[in-house]
Order: structure tokens, then C-alpha cells, then sequence
């Protein structure tokens, strides 16, 4: 289409763009809505009405079974406690890597970034043999009386390994944008570091701190890679959600797999909506 | 003159103690899963390690890996700067929607992913009767790996250019097109140029994930060694057989890879660090 | 509580941000450091308030080596140009911020604690805001609230950073009639940085015209006017006549903003 033609065209063109003298937006929008429905909307929607051939009654029965009820819960409540436990490491990484300077800094940066890059089966298979009982981490804990291979415990360990780059990485550009000016006004008014930070610094990066716990969270509750080798997989104890589906896919149960699903998309759509309000909440803050 | 510390530093004991907090921290978290990787590789010498890796299956589950990433990345790289040339370059109603459902793929579980291929072409699903019909194999075949690693790693490359492309503007497209140029021309000489750290930067990160898959492709592929096995999978199979120098050997490939993923992340943030930041700001 | 300044020297990196840089002033004084950006004024400002640390040179204020006191004790209330208020605290907790941090002994209970923000609120003619937000006010409401909350910890020094540098030409008169009057009402040693010599002849009794790192002339605004000292203060002077503002202020009638 030449710029011409559209400005000819421009009257007549949907009132709901506005007019631009740019070429390729019936083709560029037109491929990216093809994709979009071809590769996941399609995809997603099949996930969504299938558990209903078995009704909702159905539904309703697989997902409060036994051992389903307690994977969701491994899988929920694991992931709550890592993301807490990143909450609490996450700035203090964040905060040295920002605020300090020492030699191999840029190189501790860099490996934050691993769980994001590192295939998850190795790490799965890393963990397990980490923390199994011969491990280099494994036997020290093992003498204090700590076992965390093929236990929840275990499945801990590997959701906050997934978690830790999304509270990091959350965190850093915000406090690295945090003006020094109120911590020195914080100073000359007599405040402590230790006040300064606890009521100053800590609520500045408030928001993001809870934006990348959420981010974190929502990450593991569908996490499958990392976790599986580590976790134990017993039906009822140490058996996380997704590995369920993988089992009732294999019993060809496809309505109860993708009842489980639906429950898991729910999850990440809730989660999607709560960050996207986070956003809009802490905008106007501003 | 008394040693003085400036207002907004912490005490020093403060910072020694965060500091080994935080590397203590990547430490364990990070980097021990990751050394043990390569310990447990050459446990019994670079030989037996090599020769895991030089058997038949594991080649077989390698060229599938390459394959199945040399179909995917480039499709969801042409489908990103479709996506990003539609949002960043135009105004219309739903943008905000369609950013979003752009961004689903990130937020659902990979065995999710899978599944919702197996319902559609699995022998159950939708069309697992047409396809036995007519003898075509998605799931348990190439077709769904593919399929199932586009949808986890289809994200990637739209989200590193849409921000990217907003924050550059139309100024420069809108100059070219007024000069005469064509949509192509105009895409090809101007915009490209601009995005080329970007594009490179998401290609990269999309190639690791697709690479590295596992979840997503555990669920479609029914685990055919030699056949339908990639290496994340391969991986799998090895260990849970107790082949563990095997497994761990294997996985030294995948480690490397992100090694590698990870050294060209920083050159690149490093060498274009304001292209790439204006992309992280959102 | 005189202050004495002696040959204050800084660099940072490479820059020599102060060359050495002396000046005493009374108790009381309403002290301008006037210059061109870059001349040091800010350090100067910065170091008297703890915020900076000079390679060379010494303080004395209030009978102490004032270097040695750690910026947390010496009730310098320090003004920013960009008001660095806590954004996610309201107009109240900012003001009382200075005295909610003291230690338990010296802590006034919460009550008190109130007490005094009112009082100062009513001071800064922001009574009735102190639950708002910083976002919510606008640039010359803001200052006022970085002030209120400087004079809160009763200051024994008051530094200000080009206070209102930020703000249009209108509210910085009005604001600066005001801080003429509340200082001659508290008597409290202020040192304020400015490039606006309009400002400093407005407000200040003693005038440092700084440039590159060095004071070039120090002392009464007549003293400057009549008598520039340099080439540097001569042309820097030049550039903007005498105004009917410096007349009003030694009428002493500067209206609160």
C-alpha cells in the first residue's frame, strides 16, 4: 500500500484505528492475530471446554479428590513459602548488586540470570543430586538432621531457585533509579541507617518487591522441570500438580487432566489480572 | 581526621555481612546446582562422559533438539517483530488485549502447554481421529514437539521488541514512507537496523528456552528413545535409569549452552546497555 | 554559635570541585554562597551538612569541630532543591519524621509529636493538609513541607539547596519574602545556595560569590555591590541591576507565600 493510498483510504478506514501513513498494518495485525489464535488462543480454548465432558459434577469431583487437593496444595503452598523466602533474599542481593562495588560484581549479576537460562530437567537432576543424601549439600544437612531430597522440603528448594531471578531482577532497576536525596534528608533529620532503610528505602521498593514475589509465585506453581526429580513424587505427600497431569494424561484421563489444568490456567489468570492492578496501582502513587 | 562514611553508606559491617549473605545466597542457589552438573559429568573421566554422549540416542535426541529449535525460533522471531510492528507502529483498539494474551504463554504452567496440544491432536482430542485417518502423527511426532515449544517460547522475541519499537518511535518510518519508500523497504532499511541488538537479544533467550524445554515437551512427545526424545528428555530417560554419568553428561551440553546464552545476555546488555534498557523499563 | 569555614578543599575524581574556601559568619547570619553552576556552592552547602566530607580544610560551629559530628547529630536541617520528601508518607509524617527517629530517651510521645506538626503546619500556612500526599501538592506547598520538616528537629544550622530553584518566578517571590520573615523570626544560622544574585540580595546579609572552587568576594551585599573585589565578581554582578525587591526587604515586610 503506498502512503497515497492510505491517505486516500483514509476516509474510509474503521473509525477504531487512528490513521497512520505507515504501510503493513492489515498485514502485520492480521499474521499476529493468525498466530496468536493458531498457536495459543485455539490451543488454550480446547483446554477450557474439555473438562466439561464430564460435566461440572465431574469437574467438580476430580478436582477436590484426595490426591489431587493435595498436589494443588504442594503445589500452591510450596510455591507461597519459596516466593516468601525470596522475598526476603531478593533484596538483599538486589541491594548489593546495586549499591555496593566490589570485584566480580558484574559476574554475580550475570549469574542471576541462570534458572532463567539453565534447561529445567538439569536443573532438576542438579538439585536432586545436591541435596539427595550423599550429596555436597545433601550429607552436611543429613548430619543436622534436615532431609530434603524426595521430600516437600525438597520441592522448596527447587521453586525458590526458580523464583530468585524474578525478585532480583524486579528489584534492580528500581532501586537502582531510587534517589539518594531522601536517605541523605532521612540522615540530617537524625535518622539511624538502620531507620532510614526500614522506613524510607524499604517502602520505596514496596511495589516492586511485591510485583516480583507475585511474579515468582506465579512462575512456580507451574513449575515441572526443576522440581520432579527432587521432589519425591509420592501420590498424596510430595506429588506436585503438574506432574498429576502428566499421570492422568498417560492413564488417558483427559477430561480429569485438563480439569486440573483449567484450574492451573485459572491460577495464572488471576495472577496476571493482580499484577496488571499492582501496576495501575502503584502509577498514580507516583 | 576521623575515617568518614557518607550518610547514605551502610556501616561496614552491615555491608560485609549483606554482601556475604548475597553471595552466599548465589552460591548455594546458584552456582552449586551448576558446578554439580559438570562434577557429576566427568565423575568417571572425560571418556565415559564423551562416550554418553557419542552413543546413537543421544545424537538422535541432539539433532532433534537442533531441529526442533531451528523451526520454532525463527517462526516465533518472525511472528515477534509482526506483533511488535503492529503495536509499536499503530494506534487501534484491543492493543492492550493483545499485549496481554502475547504475554500468556509466560505465566502458564509448561506441562500446561502440552496438554492443551495433546487435547487438540492427541488420540482423544478434537482431531485425534482425523489424524489417525489420515495416518498423520502430531502427538508422539516431531509436529507436536515443534508445536509446543513455539507456544512456550513464543513470547520471547515479541517481548523484547514491542517495548523496544514503542520507545524508538514512528518518527523514522513515518519520514521514509513519506519519502516514497515501501512498507518492505521501509522495514527492511530503517527499522531493522534499529532493532538488531533487540531482535539478536530475544532470538537468544528464545533458542535457550526452546532448546531447553522440558516440561511442555515431556508431555507431548511420549518419551520414544531415538525417536522422539530431545535432549532435556533424553536427560530424563538417562536418569531415571540410573544412568547418571550418562544423564549428567548430556545435561553438560545443555549447561554449556546456557553458559553460553548467559556470556552473549551480557555482552550484549554490556555493549548496548541503553537500546536494552528502555526495553526493561516496562 | 558562630562558623567558621577554613580553606575547604574537595576533589572529585579528577574535578577540583573546592580550591580552598574560607568565610566566618555570626550566629543568626543569613548566609548566600552565589554562583554560576559548577563554582562549589553545593559542596560547600554539603559538607556543611554532613552529606559531603572534604580532603582538606576545617568547621567550626557551635564550639565543635563540626567535621567530626556525624551528620545524624548535628541538627543541620537540610532543604533540597527537588524537596526530596518521602513520597509514600504524608504531609505529617514527614514533617515529624526528624522527631519520631530519635532515640527512645529523647523521643517526644506521639501526642506531642502531633502537637509540634501543627504548629509547624501553621507556621508554613499549610494548615489542614497534613494528611495529604506529597503528590497531591503543588511545587511551592512541597518546599514549604521540606522546610516545616527541617525546622521540626530544631535546627541549629539551616541549609538550603537552591530551595527554589524548581518553582516559577511568582511562588519564589512569594516564598522568599516568607523565609526573609521567619528567619528574622528564629534566628537560626542559614546558609543558602543559589545562581540567582536577585535572590541572594533579596534574602541574605552576607554574600559569597564563589566560582570554580574558590570564594572570590565575601561580605555585605553593599560591600559587593560597591566594591567587586575581581573581574569575575564585577561581570557577574553586571548581568542584573538593582531591584525595588532588595528595597522592600529592608523594610522588612516579606509576605509569607
Amino acid at each position: 500500500m503506498s502512503a497515497t493510498g492510505l491517505a486516500a483510504a483514509g476516509l474510509s478506514k474503521p473509525r477504531w484505528r487512528n490513521r497512520s501513513i505507515l504501510p503493513g498494518f492489515g498485514l502485520s495485525l492480521g499474521f499476529t492475530v493468525f498466530y496468536l489464535s493458531a498457536v495459543v488462543l485455539i490451543p488454550i480454548a480446547a483446554l477450557v471446554i474439555r473438562p466439561w465432558s464430564i460435566g461440572l459434577g465431574g469437574f467438580w469431583h476430580v478436582v477436590t479428590d484426595h490426591r489431587v487437593l493435595a498436589a494443588l496444595k504442594l503445589s500452591f503452598g510450596g510455591s507461597a513459602i519459596a516466593a516468601l523466602i525470596n522475598t526476603v533474599t531478593g533484596p538483599i542481593v538486589a541491594w548489593v548488586l546495586v549499591r555496593y562495588r566490589f570485584p566480580g560484581r558484574r559476574l554475580l549479576d550475570a549469574l542471576i540470570d541462570l534458572p532463567f537460562a539453565l534447561p529445567t530437567a538439569v536443573a532438576g537432576i542438579a538439585l536432586s543430586t545436591l541435596y539427595s543424601p550423599q550429596g555436597w549439600l545433601g550429607e552436611p544437612l543429613a548430619h543436622l538432621g534436615l532431609k530434603l531430597a524426595f521430600t516437600q522440603g525438597g520441592v522448596i528448594i527447587a521453586l525458590t531457585f526458580i523464583g530468585l531471578p524474578f525478585v532480583v531482577r524486579t528489584l534492580e532497576p528500581v532501586l537502582a533509579d531510587l534517589s539518594r536525596e531522601p536517605e541523605e534528608a532521612a540522615a540530617t533529620l537524625g535518622a539511624t541507617r538502620f531507620q532510614t532503610m526500614r522506613r524510607v528505602v524499604l517502602p520505596s521498593i514496596a511495589p516492586a518487591l511485591v510485583t516480583g514475589t507475585t511474579l515468582a509465585f506465579a512462575r512456580a506453581i507451574g513449575e515441572y522441570g526443576s522440581v520432579i526429580f527432587i521432589a519425591g513424587n509420592l501420590p498424596g505427600i510430595s506429588e506436585i500438580a503438574p506432574l498429576l497431569i502428566v499421570i492422568k494424561l498417560e492413564q488417558f484421563d483427559y477430561a480429569g487432566a485438563a480439569a486440573i489444568g483449567v484450574v492451573m490456567l485459572a491460577a495464572s489468570f488471576i495472577l496476571i489480572l493482580a499484577l496488571n492492578l499492582l501496576q495501575n496501582w502503584t502509577r498514580p502513587y507516583r | 581526621m576521623k575515617r568518614w562514611r557518607s550518610p547514605t553508606s551502610d556501616h561496614p559491617l552491615t555491608s560485609i555481612a549483606l554482601a556475604l549473605i548475597a553471595v552466599g545466597v548465589v552460591a548455594i542457589f546458584l552456582v552449586l546446582p551448576l558446578a554439580t552438573v559438570f562434577a557429576e559429568a566427568l565423575r568417571k573421566g572425560l571418556d565415559v562422559a564423551w562416550a554418553a554422549i557419542d552413543e546413537p540416542d543421544a545424537r538422535a535426541a541432539i539433532r532433534l533438539t537442533l531441529l526442533t529449535a531451528t523451526i520454532a525460533v525463527p517462526l516465533n522471531a518472525v511472528f515477534g517483530i509482526s506483533a511488535s510492528w503492529a503495536i509499536a507502529k499503530f494506534d487501534f483498539r484491543g492493543k492492550q488485549l493483545l499485549t496481554t494474551l502475547i504475554d500468556l504463554p509466560f505465566s502458564i504452567s509448561p506441562v500446561v502447554s502440552g496438554l492443551i496440544y495433546v487435547l487438540i491432536f492427541g488420540l482423544q482430542g478434537w482431531f485425534g481421529q482425523t489424524l489417525r485417518d489420515w495416518d498423520v502423527k502430531v502427538i508422539f511426532a516431531l509436529p507436536g514437539i515443534v508445536l509446543a515449544t513455539m507456544f512456550v517460547t513464543f513470547p520471547f522475541v515479541a517481548r523484547e521488541l514491542i517495548p523496544l519499537m514503542i520507545d524508538q518511535g514512528r518518527d523514522e518510518e513515518e519520514a521514509a514512507t513519506s519519502l516514497g519508500a515501501s512498507g518492505w523497504q521501509t522495514f527492511l532499511r530503517v527499522t531493522l537496523p534499529n532493532i538488531k541488538w533487540g531482535l539478536l537479544y530475544g532470538v537468544l533467550l528464545c533458542n535457550a528456552r526452546a532448546m531447553g524445554e522440558f516440561g511442555a515437551v515431556s508431555v507431548v512427545s511420549g518419551h520414544i528413545r531415538g525417536l522422539t526424545n530431545t535432549m532435556p528428555l533424553h536427560v530424563e530417560v538417562l536418569y531415571n535409569d540410573y544412568q547418571f554419568v550418562g544423564a549428567f553428561a548430556v545435561a553438560s551440553i545443555l549447561a554449556l549452552l546456557a553458559i553460553v546464552t548467559l556470556v552473549l545476555k551480557s555482552v550484549l546488555e554490556w555493549r548496548f546497555a541503553d537500546e536494552i534498557a528502555a526495553v526493561h523499563q516496562h | 554559635m558562630s562558623l567558621a569555614v577554613d580553606s575547604l578543599v574537595k576533589r572529585f575524581e579528577r574535578f577540583p570541585a573546592l580550591n580552598g574556601v574560607s568565610f566566618t559568619a555570626p550566629q543568626g547570619a543569613f548566609l548566600a554562597l552565589l554562583g554560576p553552576s559548577g563554582s562549589g556552592k553545593t559542596t560547600v552547602l554539603r559538607i556543611l551538612g554532613g552529606l559531603e566530607y572534604p580532603d582538606a580544610g576545617s568547621v567550626r560551629f557551635a564550639d565543635l569541630n563540626w567535621l567530626d559530628v556525624p551528620a545524624r547529630e548535628r541538627r543541620a536541617g537540610f532543604v533540597f532543591q527537588q524537596y526530596a520528601l518521602f513520597r509514600h508518607m504524608t504531609v505529617a509524617e514527614n514533617i515529624g519524621f526528624g522527631l519520631s527517629v530519635r532515640p527512645r530517651r529523647q523521643r517526644p510521645p506521639r501526642a506531642e509529636i502531633a502537637r509540634r506538626v501543627e504548629e509547624l503546619l501553621a507556621l508554613v500556612q499549610l494548615e489542614g493538609l497534613g494528611k495529604r500526599y506529597p503528590n497531591q501538592l503543588s511545587g511551592g506547598q512541597r518546599q514549604r513541607v521540606a522546610l516545616a520538616r527541617a525546622l521540626a528537629i530544631e535546627p541549629r544550622m539551616l541549609l538550603l539547596d537552591e530551595p527554589f530553584g524548581a518553582l516559577d518566578a511568582k511562588v519564589r517571590k512569594e516564598l522568599r519574602g516568607w523565609l526573609r520573615a521567619l528567619h528574622e523570626r528564629m534566628g537560626i544560622t542559614t546558609v543558602f545556595v543559589t545562581h540567582d544574585q536577585e535572590e541572594a540580595f533579596a534574602l541574605a546579609d552576607l554574600v559569597a560569590i564563589m566560582n570554580a572552587g574558590r570564594i572570590e568576594q565575601y561580605g555585605t551585599l553593599e560591600d559587593v555591590r560597591r566594591s567587586p573585589k575581581t573581574a569575575f565578581v564585577a561581570e557577574f554582578l553586571e548581568t542584573a541591576p538593582l531591584k525595588k525587591a532588595d528595597a522592600s526587604r529592608h523594610r522588612g515586610d516579606g509576605h509569607p507565600g
